[in-house]
């Protein structure tokens, strides 16, 4: 989720190559929650700086819910100072990715966040 | 310079590039209309924050996407502008006059830099902007305006009447397939008051839910119904009155410029406007086939049964064209999103030029082809630089000639038939048509004798050779590059004249076409390949079997209402791999009486609306084709001239009658 | 790096064969999507290609230059290019690198290849051990055949068919 439309497209063209992988966006912090608590994700991938709600806030919430606890989120952002990644993974993150990003690198992390799953039934 | 060791992730990321450069486009014009709000606050000790918040955001999502594109340039300067809004939002430093100087500054760099991107230009110099941002951002102990005060909570408006109430929002699918999600409901709440606190809530069994504190002055009755739409709420505190500084500030808010209400406009892509034309488009097609089964109906059903359905069919076909043209009606984009843009271009050049400087617009409702209006930018970006810089006259000047030390621009729009009608006026010097007439003899523009009326002023001053800039032609009162406007003007088909008179100042009216050349075609497959065909060339379309095809001589023909029609076969003419055959295929019936012809394509697919483009490059000239069009998938789509292709075909019926 | 008395070129690539042409007349470097076949065009023009809201010709340099068509990859790029007023595409095997080339460093074409077919040369210039054509753009799209002036259904030939 990010606020930018052009970013999604792209995040979205990384992991197009991903077998299996069916996108929604979302482009604000609420509706983030709400189709997730609707059609819940297997990744989700997230900005920090949103219009309505911050990406640790969004990332905080999910962690307190126990049906979203242990889905993981790539945080990706342009805020690439060690506050902010120290926050991020406190807070729960799976992978700190900065902005610009390399499409290889994303789909990587992408590819073995979302293999770790498929070896775990249940989550 | 790029070269072939760049990270290929930018190669990767090009192909976002029109994504990009729409969005930064909207960022842009988002940032201007903000900055103008800003100036409201320039030595005031607090800025109102949700403007700063909007801003800074505006700018992290410029920062975000350009380097992603891996314009550094952009991504650069919008960080800078980041790091200085944090610092006025922390409240450390007041907003100076210099600091929003730097601010509009930047955000014109920007555009420049994003215009480079998109023209493949060398990109500006960003250095010295940088340099003014970063000492902006460090300089804490400011030494302009209001020293920095702690900042208290800001009270935020609230009005005569207004209530708080908690309103809670439960999701759930249903509700989405009806429409209705958490952006929807926001939607409401914004529009009922101010959303004072949005929360994500975790109910009992794991339910997410969504709580808003909103204070609104609406009478309850308002929201009453939305509990249905799974929007509950209650009054947090009721009746809380406002006190007379909560009004003060609420007086600062409409004061603070642009209108920052919800907007009510849909940003849709013009893509997704052609799938709607699309969908219009099979519509239309099957609206065409059930006229036949009605038709056919005819012979077995009795009138009173069957006049019913033809009523309804013909009802379907004018509600039909009525769809058609409200779809296109949502390609009108309002000529006052331009208007607003010229409204800072203004701004700036006054200060720049030391002028005053007043803008009235009028007509900015007017509505115009989006396509039509971004081609309009520039020209007229142009006249009113022209119109401030060397049009208005310096305020001394202005009162030596007993008129206001104000000097003023007019920008006006207004629909008249199928054009509309743009004005950039001044009431400056007006045009010196000596000094003018003059240069033009001595570069033999004109001829001898010739008398100068405002028409072959306006030749004159946009010939290439005489609107390039130099000291005289900025004194003759009119400014430079206006060989450029002209040809973006006449690329749209649309004219422009002029009225001048010496001492009260120069008009310029542009006259646009209301949308562009717009055709209804069919779409046509043949060996694979889409065609369009204009509709106002085709009689009928008939689905003829291959036995029911003779051969005459050397041509193909059909019988047809009681006579022979000859066909021409496009994959033949344009030698396509003919493979077909077997099949039963389409025939577009062209012409009337004795020169009625057939083409024949594999299958007719559709019909569309479409925005007719020309394909004038001479290795494009192609006997039979006489435009191009696409119909949604960014591919080339052909658009015959049937007239042409049949020719052969109706020469030879000529020969036969002979 | 920019030195004065320099030039810069976009390279092209086109059988092996590296091809300069002039960065200020290139206008835009695309991948190759979709092109529409253009019938009855003359043999190099690959069909019609949309670049920025321009209906643009999209010529093959393979075919243009005598060689024979490979299927397009990641690796094509249709040039555009301006030449006076028109834009025209062409399409090279990859086109990834701006190179900036001294004015000295470009000799005039080698008396053998100055065939009234090959004029599109303008030059040949050495850059680090490797041999550039420095093409001059107008006379590749001019050298262009005209389409015939009729399409008559008569001279039905698969000349579509081989391309």
């Amino acid at each position: 989720m990010d606020d930018s439309p052009t970013m999604r497209r792209m995040v979205a063209a990384c992991l197009r190559e991903l077998a299996s992988v069916s996108f929604e966006e979302a482009g604000s912090g609420l509706e983030a929650i709400e189709r997730l608590a609707l059609d819940p994700a297997n990744l989700i991938i997230l900005d920090l700086n949103m219009p309505d709600m911050h990406g640790l806030e969004v990332l905080g919430f999910l962690r307190k819910h126990q049906a979203l606890r242990s889905t993981p989120v790539i945080i990706l952002t342009t805020r690439g100072d060690e506050t902010s990644r120290a926050a991020a993974m406190s807070a729960g993150a799976s992978v700190y990715l900065t902005k610009p990003f390399e499409p290889q690198e994303l789909f990587e992390q992408a590819r073995k966040l979302l293999s770790t799953l498929e070896g775990s039934p249940g989550a | 310079m790029p070269d072939s060791d760049a990270p290929n992730s930018h190669q990767f990321f090009d192909q976002f590039l029109a994504d990009y450069l729409v969005e930064s486009e909207e960022h842009l014009t988002a940032l201007r209309q903000e900055l103008l709000a800003l100036e409201h606050f320039v030595g005031k000790p607090q800025i109102d924050e949700a403007l700063l918040d909007e801003l800074f955001r505006r700018c992290h999502t410029l920062k975000g996407i350009s380097g992603m594109v891996g314009l550094a340039e952009a991504e650069q300067v919008a960080h800078r502008m980041e790091s200085y809004l944090r610092v006025l939002r922390q409240g450390q430093l007041p907003l100076s006059e210099h600091g929003l100087e730097s601010l509009i500054a930047s955000v014109r760099l920007l555009e420049q830099i994003i215009e480079a991107r998109r023209s493949n230009a060398a990109l500006p110099d960003i250095t010295s902007v940088i340099a003014e941002l970063s000492r902006l951002s460090q300089n804490t102990d400011s030494d302009h305006g209001v020293a920095p005060t702690a900042k208290p909570p800001m009270q935020r408006a609230t009005g005569q009447g207004v209530r708080l109430w908690r309103f809670e929002f439960m999701p759930s699918r249903e509700l989405v397939e009806r429409g209705i999600n958490v952006n929807t409901a926001r939607a409401r709440l914004q529009e009922i008051g101010e959303i004072r606190r949005s929360v994500p809530l975790v109910k009992a069994q794991g339910q997410i839910a969504f709580g808003f504190v909103v204070a609104s002055s609406a009478d309850e009755s308002v929201f009453a119904g939305w509990r249905d739409d799974g929007l509950e709420y209650a009054a947090v505190d009721a009746g809380s009155e406002v006190t007379p500084s909560d009004e003060a500030l609420l007086e600062q808010q409409p004061a603070a410029g642009l209108p920052r209400a919800t907007s009510n406009v849909v940003r849709v892509d013009l893509t997704r406007l052609d799938d709607l034309m699309s969908l219009v488009g099979d519509l239309v097609m099957s609206r065409a086939r059930l006229e036949n089964r009605i038709k056919q109906l005819r012979t077995v059903l009795d009138a009173p049964e069957w006049r019913p359905l033809q009523e309804t069919s013909s009802l379907m076909e004018r509600q039909l064209r009525d769809l058609r043209h409200a779809v296109m009606r949502v390609r009108m984009v309002q000529i006052g999103e331009i208007f607003e843009r010229m409204r800072f271009v203004i701004r700036d050049l006054a200060r720049e030029n030391r002028k005053k400087v007043a803008l009235d617009v009028s007509g900015q409702n007017t509505e115009i082809d989006k396509f039509v209006v971004e081609r309009m930018m520039d020209p007229l970006l142009h006249l009113v630089r022209n119109a401030v810089s060397h049009g208005l006259e310096s305020s001394e000047e202005r009162l030596r000639s007993g008129k206001s030390a104000e000097g003023l621009i007019r920008l006006r729009a207004r629909t008249a038939g199928e054009r509309v009608i743009i004005e950039i006026e001044d009431d400056g010097r007006g045009i010196d048509v000596e000094k003018v007439e003059q240069r033009a003899r001595e570069r033999g523009l004109i001829a001898p004798g010739t008398h100068i009326d405002d028409d072959t002023l306006l030749d004159i001053i946009t010939a290439p050779t005489f609107s390039t800039q130099d000291k005289a032609n900025r004194e003759s009162g009119r400014g430079v590059g206006l060989d450029v406007v002209k040809n973006s003007v006449e690329e749209l088909k649309a004219s422009i004249s002029l009225w001048t008179e010496r001492g009260r100042g120069t008009r310029f009216s542009i006259h646009l076409p209301l949308t562009l050349a717009i055709a209804d075609v069919l779409l046509a497959l043949v060996e694979g390949q889409t065609f369009a065909v204009p509709q106002a060339a085709v009689q009928e379309i008939i689905e003829v079997e291959p036995q029911a095809v003779s051969v005459l001589e050397n041509n193909e023909v059909i019988s047809y209402r009681g006579g022979v029609l000859p066909l021409v076969r496009l994959a033949k003419v344009f030698r396509l791999a003919a493979n077909g055959g077997g099949r039963s295929f389409h025939v577009f019936v062209i012409g009337s009486g004795p020169n009625a012809a057939g083409l024949v394509v594999d299958r007719v697919i559709g019909q569309r609306e479409v925005v007719v483009r020309a394909a004038s490059d001479p290795l494009l000239q192609v006997p039979g084709i006489s435009g191009a069009t696409e119909i949604g998938d960014g591919r080339v789509v052909l658009i015959l001239n049937v007239e042409k292709l049949l020719l052969p075909a109706a020469e030879y019926e000529q020969r036969l009658s002979g | 790096m920019r030195t004065p008395g320099s030039e810069t070129f976009v390279i092209m690539e086109i059988a092996g064969t590296a091809y300069g042409v002039h960065s200020h007349s290139v206008q835009q470097l695309e991948m190759v999507e979709s092109i529409t076949l253009v019938p009855n065009a003359a043999p190099s023009v690959e069909g019609v290609v949309f670049s920025r809201g321009n209906v643009v010709p999209a010529i093959s340099l393979r075919a243009r230059f005598g060689f024979e068509k490979i299927p397009y990859d990641l690796r094509t790029r249709l040039v555009v290019i301006s030449s006076g007023t028109r834009l025209v595409g062409l399409i090279a095997d990859s086109a990834r690198e701006y190179i900036s080339i001294p004015a000295e460093a470009i000799q005039p074409p080698p008396e053998a290849i100055t065939g009234a077919s090959v004029n599109y040369v303008q030059g040949v210039a050495t850059v680090g051990g490797r041999v550039v054509i420095i093409l001059n753009v107008d006379e590749v799209i001019h050298g262009i055949a005209e389409p015939p002036p009729d399409g008559s259904p008569d001279s039905v030939s698969d000349v579509q068919a081989s391309m």
